[in-house]
């Protein structure tokens, strides 16, 4: 008999122990006993090397009742996270906690902690919807501004100024004063409607952190080891976070992430964070040394596009290859060209690629709305992750996913898991088992679920349905969970008639959660973390990437955008350009394709 | 780690009880006060082997005194608060979410039973209602079991089979110790050892007598069920199989010649504490537990009141309050003064009737505040006398045992029966009242109390014993109720509160209040010498002529106590001064 473990070592997590042994990169990472930074390039096995360290943790280092808490940059990561510890049968039980930076704050310190540490909140937290922010920050914009300027152009650096203009009482605080009056007004407004935004949960969290002492010592006994994953996405309060915990408070730091590709510099992100973490001397830093993703062309291809030279060694399969194709006539022919001829031949030329091993990436909604009709036209059925998607995925709508995937078949072969499917329910409604309420509201889901088992119904039918017999009052229950509720309606009223999905079956709608038959579409942002057999990424003009008014900064994050892009490839990459652009006003400029494209064009070539 | 504070809303006999705390806890009080019912709420909170169907309370666990039909704002509340775990990174994981206080750390576990929030009407039936548990001061934040198991409460009810439950393996205290021995023993070492037991076991079934026993058993089975049904049975000394050897093991006492069957309940019981001492030390050790409550009903069944102080002593002066890795915190619910007489004094609890009798109320001495010196003063002197103060309902403290004899009888003679109202009569034994005016009063255990101190006058006709009183006045006053106030008007108020002050000494109050008679007869009874006799028989005669010195020489002569003893035989109604029966009188209409 002994301590209780969080968790105990699996068949899987052995195998998986094994394979690490061939990678001296994760070997060192698996083995690390400090704190440990794991610089992970693309495709180097980082999320295996980090799923396999944290079930490590939970075996060998935590004991019940303490806790490892995973930070990581979104919720998909966090699902992902999920999904791979399930697979190695770890599951960590209460000890384990993953999720986003928001989330961590606002549950783990800001919920328990903000009263007693002196802030004042509402009693009953809101969460400010995306429209509320919006109307706030337009009002804060003409009460600090001017009535007559345009909230957008100030939105963005307003943002940016909150996340990283940190100390309110530091001097640098009024280093611009319009924006820091900005600031302050929102945060004014947004309390006075008794509302937290996202940003509040991490300054907020942030601040508690750094000013108690007691703090810090709860969260250390609660979380002995902190595990942050995509390390350059997360900002300066994350950083000043794990300073805090890890280097004042004695909690243990593991950390995974790549400063090449922090693309996310208007939310604060910076690479040099990471940079500067690595180099510390209390961490022990390990670099993983191969790319198991992209044949070697492409890894080639990627390092000329970042403009600094990793030495990464290629594991892909086969040689890799990356084309350049011309389309004159502009966005459209480019579609029109990936549609009509890229996507057959591909199909066509490659033994078992599915659609949904394709993935056309672009710059912005815009591009997206282009190359979604025109997939729509040929008869695509597409998974379209932009600001221009149908629906956000939001936790709520990806667990409605499952329950459509259950609902279409998915209940015969038991994928999704129907125990794992009432635990993300439970979850997201914070639902405790012995609660009466929960087990009549688990009665209705399940019988629910049992009488619509029907592929072929209307998406919209049944999400009625489903919103009428459960979801519609455990959703008004939880002030807490209005962005889903918000979500929800959104979702109905777009599977509706002449909504954007009207065609929708319940097993279309299922397949969003991954299906093999689904085009995807990303914007490059959101293809960060995801991996393809072939790449298109279209819209390669100069003068929108690198933008036409980019300064240094702004270039080098392009840059990393554009490797991003290149590094979700496999076997193919696809650069399609017309060398001109066109503004709002319909006015041309020809400035050609990319210098990126150029470059590794240019470069490519010399080599052969 | 300890509990600092437990408060508890309409729970069978508590309507509103708020119990400080400091570490273990000795709660006294007269039966059916609620003292199984307050550990049972610390229950519904901490003890994992209570099933949740224990948990969903009944209607009849709603304190009596709420209007029935019960409505749905009627809830029974239980909330512990738990301090000085942030030493310990265990509890500190188990507890930090549910903070309620930062300074001191202070986390809160409560545990509800209300009528279901989904109802939509008044509750009617049982399965209106739910119970649920939360942390901190946010009832979204439930608990789940991981708080009880890691920090339980143990019960060992009154009704405790200490024998049985250390022969029962399942339920033995011996289980886990025997089990952690047998993870340390070599694999080889074990093996041998069963080796040797089969051995023997084999030669004792060689034994044809035996071997006749054995076979006759099993013939006897497999008529009565047949081939099929029968099991195959043989005699042994324990099970050979290496893993299950030690669990064969058992106690013996007396050198082995008798097993634990054998033992006087005493002493089964003490053994019982032992083991359990012991295994509690051990789970925590071993990290399965991270803090042991153990509750001990009536812990001194069937204990001889010298093993009663040794054994608890132990338990209780254990540091709780003071070192966040001591494994264990001690509730004992008792009615013995002996046990009592070794709890630290900061441990009393006292439940005891709300004025208005609906209810149970607590009081503790866990927030008393005295100086060190004093605790240490107070406990060695209560380790007499205070069992029996701390069982009354009232009591009247004086300088000595003259008046501890005789108040008694003075009250008798009044009808004042003190045994009856549970009034008690404790000497300070001398003048410093003030520390047991602390512990018994509103910052203590709130009981009725009197002060009667003597006069003692000087020359100049000042009486010290005024200057006692109106120095022990502020700690039962605010400045400004004596403000602007001559000293015969404080003098008055002290008596309204409960301090009285004679003219002269006790003896001389008495003789001069009309007892002249009975106190001169018992000093003719007893003085040594024929002089002081003749003195007596004077006084007697003619009372006016007492020589107070004199006389009070020759009372202490005779020895004050054995004098008092005597004279409180003699002692007529209506002979005793109007300070002493104010003071029966004042404590007497104060006791519930």
């Amino acid at each position: 008999m002994s301590v209780r473990a969080a968790a105990r070592p699996t068949p899987a997590y052995r195998q998986a122990v094994e394979e690490l042994k061939a990678n001296p990169g994760q070997w060192q990472a698996y083995n690390a006993s400090g704190h440990c930074v794991v610089l992970a390039g693309p495709g180097s096995g980082k999320t295996k090397t980090l799923t396999v360290k944290i079930a490590k943790l939970l075996i060998e280092t935590i004991r019940e009742p303490r806790g490892l808490a995973c930070i990581t940059y979104g919720a998909e990561c966090a699902r992902e996270m999920k999904g791979r510890l399930d697979r190695l049968g770890i599951y960590g039980s209460g000890s384990l906690i993953i999720g986003t930076v928001h989330s961590f704050c606002l549950k783990q310190v800001v919920i328990p902690y903000a009263t007693l540490g002196g802030i004042k909140l509402p009693p009953e937290l809101r969460v400010a919807l995306p429209s509320e922010q919006e109307a706030l920050f337009a009002r804060a914009v003409a009460l600090e501004i001017s009535a007559d300027e345009p909230p957008w152009r100030w939105r963005t650096q307003a943002e940016e100024y909150r996340r990283t203009h940190l100390d309110r009482l530091a001097a640098n605080w009024q280093e611009d004063e319009q924006l820091a009056a900005l600031v302050v007004r929102y945060e004014r407004l947004l309390r006075q409607e008794g509302m937290i935004d996202f940003d509040d949960m991490v300054l907020i969290g942030l601040r508690l952190i750094e000013s108690h002492r007691w703090v810090r010592r709860a969260l250390r006994a609660r979380f002995p080891v902190i595990v942050v994953d995509e390390y350059q996405d997360l900002g300066v309060p994350l950083h000043r976070i794990v300073q805090s915990l890890c280097f004042r408070g004695g909690a243990r730091l593991f950390a995974v992430g790549d400063p090449d590709q922090s693309i996310y510099g208007f939310t604060g992100a910076r690479p040099e964070l990471l940079h500067e973490l690595a180099n510390s001397p209390l961490v022990e830093s390990v670099r993983l040394p191969f790319n198991y993703r992209s044949g070697p062309t492409i890894v080639r291809a990627s390092e000329i596009a970042l403009g600094e030279e990793r030495g990464y060694e290629s594991r892909g399969a086969g040689i890799g290859t990356v084309d350049f194709h011309e389309r004159p006539q502009g966005l459209k022919d480019q579609a029109d060209y990936i549609c009509g001829e890229l996507i057959p031949s591909a199909l066509a030329r490659i033994e078992g690629l599915r659609l949904g091993h394709i993935a056309v990436l672009y710059l912005d909604k815009n591009d997206g709305d282009v190359i979604a009709r025109m997939a729509q036209d040929h008869g695509f059925a597409t998974m379209r992750v932009d600001k221009g998607a149908p629906y956000p995925k939001t936790p709520l709508m990806r667990w409605l996913e499952d329950c459509g995937a259950w609902c279409a078949g998915g209940w015969r072969t038991g994928n999704p898991r129907l125990s794992s499917m009432l635990a993300t329910w439970a979850s997201i409604l914070k639902i405790r088992p012995t609660n009466k309420r929960a087990q009549q509201q688990k009665v209705q889901l399940l019988g629910f679920l049992l009488s619509h088992r029907i592929p072929d119904l209307a998406l919209h039918g049944w999400l009625v349905a489903f919103q009428e017999e459960c979801l519609g009052r455990v959703l008004d229950a939880d002030a807490t969970l209005r962005d889903e509720r918000e979500a929800l309606s959104n979702l109905i009223e777009i599977s509706g008639a002449d909504g954007q999905i009207a065609q929708w079956t319940v097993a279309g709608f299922g397949g969003q959660g991954g299906s093999p038959d689904h085009l995807n579409l990303n914007t490059l942002h959101s293809a960060k973390g995801l991996e393809f057999p072939v790449v298109i990424i279209m819209g390669m003009e100069q003068g929108r990437i690198p933008r036409w008014d980019a300064g240094d900064l702004t270039k080098r994050e392009q840059r990393r955008l554009f490797y991003v892009g290149l590094t979700r490839a496999k076997a193919e990459v696809h650069l399609t350009y017309c060398g001109w652009t066109e503004n709002r006003y319909g006015k041309r400029f020809s400035r050609g394709p990319s210098e990126f494209l150029e470059e590794v064009r240019n470069r490519l070539n010399e080599a052969r | 780690m300890r509990i600092s504070k437990v408060r508890i809303t309409n729970f069978r006999n508590f309507r509103e009880l708020d119990l400080d705390l400091a570490g273990n806890a000795v709660i006294v009080g007269e039966n059916k006060i609620g003292k199984t019912n307050l550990l049972h709420a610390l229950r519904l909170v901490l003890d994992p082997t209570l099933p949740d169907s224990a948990r969903q309370l009944r209607n009849e666990d709603f304190w009596d005194g709420l209007a029935r039909p019960l409505t749905r704002t009627d809830k029974i509340t239980i909330a512990v608060d738990l301090t000085g775990f942030e030493e310990n990174e265990n509890q500190f994981a188990l507890l930090g979410e549910h903070l309620v206080e930062p300074e001191p750390m202070t986390s809160r576990l409560t545990y509800v039973f209300q009528p279901l929030e989904i109802l939509e009407s008044e509750p009617t039936k049982e399965s209106d209602y739910e119970f649920f548990m939360y942390g901190g001061d946010r009832p979204e934040n439930r608990l789940g079991f991981d708080v009880r198991r890691g920090l339980p409460l143990d019960l060992l009810p009154a009704l405790r089979d200490a024998e049985g439950d250390i022969a029962n393996w399942r339920r033995s205290p011996l289980r886990p110790l025997l089990d952690a021995v047998a993870g340390r023993l070599d694999r080889q070492q074990l093996a041998n050892l069963a080796e040797s037991i089969s051995e023997a076991t084999r030669m004792v079934a060689e034994n044809h007598e035996v071997r006749d026993l054995v076979d006759g058993i099993n013939d006897r089975l497999r008529d009565m069920v047949g081939p099929a049904h029968a099991v195959e049975t043989s005699l042994g000394f324990s099970p050979t199989d290496p893993e299950r050897l030690l669990r064969a093991l058992r106690l013996f006492i007396d050198g082995g010649k008798r097993d634990i069957g054998a033992a006087s309940l005493g002493s089964a019981n003490v053994l019982y504490l032992t083991l359990k001492a012991l295994e509690l030390d051990h789970l925590v050790a071993e990290g399965q537990r991270h803090h042991t409550f153990l509750a001990i009903e009536e812990p001194e069944a069937h204990l001889h009141p010298h093993l009663q102080r040794l054994v608890y002593r132990d338990f209780l002066r254990s540091p709780a309050s003071e070192d966040a890795d001591w494994p264990v915190t001690t509730f004992l619910t008792t009615h013995s003064p002996h046990i009592v007489s070794v709890a630290p004094l900061n441990s009393i609890v006292l439940l005891r009737k709300t004025e208005d009798g609906q209810a149970s109320e607590g009081v503790s001495t866990a927030r008393l505040e005295l100086e060190p010196p004093i605790v240490w003063d107070l406990e060695r002197y209560l380790d007499v006398t205070r069992g029996e103060m701390l069982f009354a309902k009232g009591v009247i403290l004086v300088e000595g045992e003259a008046e501890r004899f005789l108040l008694p009888s003075i009250a008798k003679g009044a009808g004042v029966d003190f045994d009856e109202f549970g009034i008690s009569v404790c000497s300070v034994a001398g003048t410093n009242f003030a520390p047991y005016l602390t512990l018994l009063g509103e910052r203590g255990l709130r009981l009725p109390v009197a002060v009667i101190t003597d006069g003692d006058p000087l020359e100049d006709g000042v009486r010290l014993g005024e200057a006692r009183v109106l120095e022990l006045l502020p700690m039962l006053l605010s400045p400004a109720d004596l403000a602007d106030r001559t000293r015969t008007q404080q003098i008055a108020i002290a008596q309204s509160r409960g301090l009285f002050v004679g003219e002269h000494t006790c003896e001389v109050d008495l003789f001069r209040a009309g007892a002249h008679h009975e106190i001169c007869e018992t000093l003719i009874e007893l003085a040594p010498g024929n002089t002081a006799r003749a003195r007596a028989e004077a006084w007697g005669a003619n009372p006016a002529t007492l020589d107070s010195v004199q006389f009070l020489k020759d009372i202490t002569t005779i020895g004050k106590g054995r004098f008092a003893q005597r004279l409180s035989l003699r002692i007529v109604a209506g002979h005793a001064p109007a300070y002493m029966t104010n003071a029966i009188e004042y404590v007497r209409t104060r006791c519930r």
